[in-house]
Parts: structure tokens; C-alpha cells; sequence
């Protein structure tokens, strides 16, 4: 009932497993099954290893949490040997999270992942608040977010979606370079940069001084870039942000998203995403949203002006 | 020791609080989801705030109920504190990789440091009684020591204030030459000097490590702690680590 047609591959429904909250999906996967979700994005791989960031890596913020985890990975190829096997096991569809450190890394990393049979969708992580060089430094200016764009486009034979920050300087111009730089999709929004500082030790909480804020705190905002983007765009935009319920997820429907992503609320209750599949089919049957016309639906306009 | 699969329970029913000092409480709840020695729960009791559970290691378990030892520290525990009989928490569990209870021989020596030793009674009632000496330190009154010795176990305490056992840290009245095997359980500098004279000493040491954790399950690696093999993550791959491998002033 929910069939989501995102940039021509099939997804069981549109609800999907954030980049970074769902490691490889083997974690969740012995609490519930995980088949039942639209799509799982991996945690952002880099083309080589990561260690991620030394200290405190996440806090607990009024209505979210603030992480510092510095893209820790195994790089590209441990994940192409030992994790993607084991994903393609797990019945559903795979994206592939890729970020990179400089122009370079990038374009080998996205080379590499784009050759393995299995990945449905590459998303490129220009976003990342919490590695110093690169990952969000690609995302706050338009220009430099379209030259890694254009650059990997000519190296990636599967469905290109960018993931976008919001803190760019304008979310709307950052989403339209994208796709005049060869995007399928763009996904929105990653963390907020935030800062929280120990009164007792008078520093930062983190090393890094600032970590990326999410969960329900973020909602509204990032709804706003979502209705902003979509109107924007002619391609399809998923829509991040502290989506915890299913009412949450038809508001970023609502707002112009194809499909939508979950992290922070996985934590809180590891079977929110299928709860919120659940809720979005009770929706449709209840409002009759699913007629002989539109057997799916997201086939329907949920769109608000 | 296989660990049972983890699973997500939510209205498990609250049968007992007890509060064992000021700030020190043991809560106990009706659960079938078991689990070993130094494994833990995330645990949840509260609407939306605060957001995340919180992980609380397995003080004791049975078929039908899982007892957690806990100090309040912030509003999550403040909240679980607040629960009377009857009442309800969510569990993600059991998780983590517990002590090595196979590895555990001769005698044994648990060194713990306040809290630490939450995860105890459950430890020392899977070995021989004998062989098991509880090296307690706290900063003031003692907490969960007369159930130990309902065990048989040796149990030594000390206090920083002096109102019981000896006066200073634990870490004083330990010896580890006088065991075959160590574990331990505290806070981070504690653990470092217990490692540190396992080390010298040449004596295996397991360490049960806590951090903040937002997952629980091993997915967000926001619970990393430095080793000699790289980052670890304290709740999948911990929280029981070789005191050896642990690089304790990352």
C-alpha cells in the first residue's frame, strides 16, 4: 500500500533507516525485522578507515541529543567485503552513505560503491558537521557543493542522492546547485551544528567544541527547509529531522517529501520506524487515500501549496 | 556464555523499589528476558522526557524478574526513582558482552568503586563462594554489600569518609598479588589504578566500562572507548573489556 518510487528503484514503503542510527543494520536487526522498512542508509563510509572523534561523542539535549562521531568507519572496502553481504541478507533496500575528506576521496569512494551489485542508491554526505576537513565544508556553499556533486555524477552509474546540511548558507540555492549538478534526489536535513558547554569544568562538552544536534527538537525547522526545498526542485526530496511518529513522517509528506528518514527516534524506541509504516497505512485506509485509481498511497498528491 | 537474544519490552511491571541510601535505589521489575553477569538493560520509564533510555546494568536476575542497582544522578534516574510498585518501564535487553565468567579462576578479587558495584551480586552468584573476595570502596555509607555476604563471598570495604571499613580508596586495600584473577568496576580512574597493579602484578584484569550511550545496541558508535585494537564500543562490544586492552588516558 505504501510502494514508493524513489529515483526508479522500488521501496516497500517510504520510511527508512537514517545514515549513522542504524550501523550495517545487523544491530536492530535482532530486536526487530528490519524487511519491514522502505530502506536502510549505511553509516557514512569513507574511502579509507576512520577512527572518529576522541572524548564524549553524544549528549542529551531538551527534546534531542548532540553527537560528535566523526564518520568512525571501516572505509569503503571492509564495508564491500564483510557489510554488504550480510546487508543484502536483511531484505530491504541499501543505501549507500558516502562521505570523503577531499574532492578525491569522494570520487574513488563514490567509484568503488557504485561498481558493487547490490547498493540501490548512493547517498553523498556533503554534510557531516563533525570531521574537520571536508563533510560539511562541502555543504555550506553552493559552488563548492556543486563541483563534488558534478564530480562524482561522472563516476556514479546508480541513483545519486545528496545529502544536505542545514546549515548552508541558503538550503533552497544549495538543493537547486545540486541539481543542476546532476543529483536524482536530495535528502535533508542532517544534524544542526550546536554547542553545549560543562559549567562544572567551564568547557565544551566535546572535543570538537560543536557536535550536530537532532531528534524532535529539530522538527519544525527542518520541515520548513523540506516545504522550502521541495518547491524548489523539480527531483525527489526525502525529508530528515526528527521524525519520531507517524504523524511526523505525513507532515514531511505533506511538506513535498517522496519518502523520509529516521534516526534519533530509533534510540528512543527501536520499533519507531515500523510503527510509523503502520500508522501511514491506517492513515490511508481511514481518510480512504487508496482507491481502485491510486493503488499506492504515494501515488496520491499529499502535497500542501 | 551465550547471551540470550536482546529483545524490546515495553509495560514491564515495577515489583519492588527500594531505596538503599540517599541517592542509591534497586528497582526490580517482571521480565523474562534474563541475561548474564555485566550485561545491561537500556531502560525507559518516562514519556518524552528526557528522550534517550538509559543503560543500568543487571544486578540480579531470575527467569521472571531482572533487579537493577542504581544511583540518581540526573532527571532520567531521578524519574526511574520516582516509580512505585506497580508501575511501568520499557526494556531494550539484555545487551553488551558481560564478564568472562569462563575466565574467571583461582581466587578471584572484584574490585568496585561506588556504583560499581551494581553489577556484583549478580556476578559473584555464578562462582564458587569461596574463592571470592569483593573489594568495595564508597564514598560514605555502604550500599549492597549484605546480600554479598548472604552469597558467602569475602567482602572488604572502604569508605572515603571512614564511617566504615577503612578510611581511603579501595584501591588501597588491594593486593593483587594475593589473586589469580581480577575484575572491576568503577569510576574511570579507579578502574586505571586497578589495571595498573593488575598490570604490574601480571594478573588478568576484566574491567566493566559505563559510558553515555544513545542506542544501546552497538549502531550509533556513540559509546566508543579507546583500545589497543582501535575504538571499541562500550555497549556491543563491551561494556567488559581486557583491563590490558583498554587505553585508559586516551
Amino acid at each position: 500500500m505504501l510502494e514508493t518510487n524513489l529515483c526508479g528503484v522500488t521501496l516497500k514503503n517510504p520510511v527508512i533507516a537514517a545514515s549513522g542510527t542504524f550501523g550495517f543494520g545487523a544491530e536492530y536487526s535482532q530486536l526487530f525485522d528490519v524487511s519491514g522498512l522502505g530502506a536502510i542508509c549505511t553509516k557514512g563510509l569513507t574511502l579509507h578507515p576512520r577512527e572518529g572523534n576522541p572524548g564524549l561523542r553524544v549528549w542529551e539535549t531538551p527534546a534531542g541529543m548532540m553527537n560528535s562521531i566523526g564518520l568512525q568507519n571501516p572505509g569503503i572496502s571492509v564495508f564491500l567485503e564483510r557489510e554488504l553481504p550480510r546487508m543484502r541478507t536483511l531484505g530491504t533496500a541499501i543505501i549507500a552513505n558516502v562521505g570523503g575528506g577531499d574532492l578525491e576521496e569522494y570520487v574513488e569512494g563514490v567509484r568503488l560503491v557504485s561498481g558493487a551489485e547490490g547498493v540501490d542508491i548512493i547517498e553523498l554526505n556533503i554534510s557531516c558537521p563533525n570531521v574537520h576537513e571536508g563533510g560539511m565544508a562541502f555543504g555550506i556553499k553552493c559552488d563548492v557543493a556543486a563541483s563534488v556533486v558534478t564530480a562524482v555524477r561522472r563516476v556514479c552509474g546508480k541513483p545519486l542522492m545528496v545529502k544536505l546540511s542545514p546549515n548552508a548558507e541558503d538550503i533552497t540555492a544549495m538543493a537547486v546547485a545540486c541539481e543542476q549538478a546532476g543529483a536524482d534526489a536530495v535528502s535533508l536535513v542532517n544534524t544542526f551544528k550546536a554547542l553545549a558547554i560543562d559549567i562544572h569544568t567551564r568547557k565544551p562538552v566535546f572535543d570538537n567544541v560543536t557536535a550536530g544536534l537532532s531528534g524532535p527538537c529539530i522538527k519544525p525547522i527542518a520541515l520548513r527547509m523540506v516545504w522550502e526545498v521541495a518547491r524548489a526542485v523539480h527531483i525527489p526530496v526525502v525529508g530528515i529531522g526528527g521524525i519520531a511518529t507517524w504523524q511526523d513522517a505525513l507532515e514531511f509528506l505533506m511538506a513535498g517529501a517522496t519518502a523520509i528518514q529516521v534516526g534519533t527516534a530509533t534510540f528512543v524506541k527501536p520499533t519507531a520506524m515500523l510503527d510509523i509504516v503502520d500508522g501511514l497505512e491506517r492513515y490511508c485506509t481511514v481518510e480512504h487515500l487508496v482507491t481502485g485509481d491510486s493503488p499506492s498511497c504515494c501515488n496520491i498528491q499529499w502535497r500542501i501549496p | 556464555m551465550t547471551n540470550p537474544t536482546p529483545a524490546y519490552v515495553e509495560g514491564a511491571t515495577v515489583l519492588l523499589q527500594e531505596r538503599l541510601t540517599d541517592d542509591v535505589y534497586r528497582l526490580t521489575v517482571a521480565a523474562t528476558t534474563g541475561g548474564g553477569p555485566g550485561q545491561f538493560y537500556m531502560v525507559h520509564a518516562w514519556d518524552r522526557e528526557p528522550l534517550l533510555a538509559r543503560p543500568i546494568s543487571i544486578h540480579s536476575v531470575d527467569e521472571d524478574t531482572v533487579s537493577f542497582l542504581y544511583q540518581v544522578r540526573g532527571r532520567g534516574t531521578e524519574l526511574l526513582a520516582r516509580l512505585d510498585e506497580g508501575g511501568e518501564v520499557t526494556l531494550t535487553g539484555p545487551l553488551g558482552h558481560g564478564f568472562y565468567t569462563e575466565e574467571l579462576h583461582g581466587r578471584v578479587a572484584i574490585v568496585t568503586g561506588g556504583i560499581g558495584i551494581a553489577p556484583v551480586f549478580c556476578l559473584a552468584s555464578t562462582l564458587p563462594p569461596g574463592d571470592v573476595t569483593v573489594i568495595a570502596g564508597f564514598k560514605s555509607t555502604p550500599y549492597a554489600v549484605a546480600e554479598l555476604l548472604t552469597l558467602g563471598v569475602d567482602v572488604q570495604v572502604a569508605t572515603e569518609d571512614g564511617c566504615e571499613g577503612t578510611r581511603g580508596f579501595c584501591t588501597a586495600i588491594f593486593d593483587p598479588t594475593a589473586f589469580d584473577t581480577v575484575v572491576t568496576c568503577g569510576p574511570i580512574p579507579m578502574m586505571a589504578r586497578v589495571a595498573q597493579l593488575c598490570a604490574e602484578a601480571v594478573v588478568p584484569c576484566q574491567a566493566s566500562l559505563e559510558a553515555h550511550m544513545a542506542c544501546g545496541v552497538g549502531a550509533c558508535l556513540g559509546c566508543s572507548f579507546p583500545t589497543v585494537s582501535g575504538n571499541k564500543r562500550v555497549c556491543a562490544d563491551g561494556p567488559v573489556f581486557d583491563a590490558a586492552e583498554v587505553i585508559w588516558h586516551a
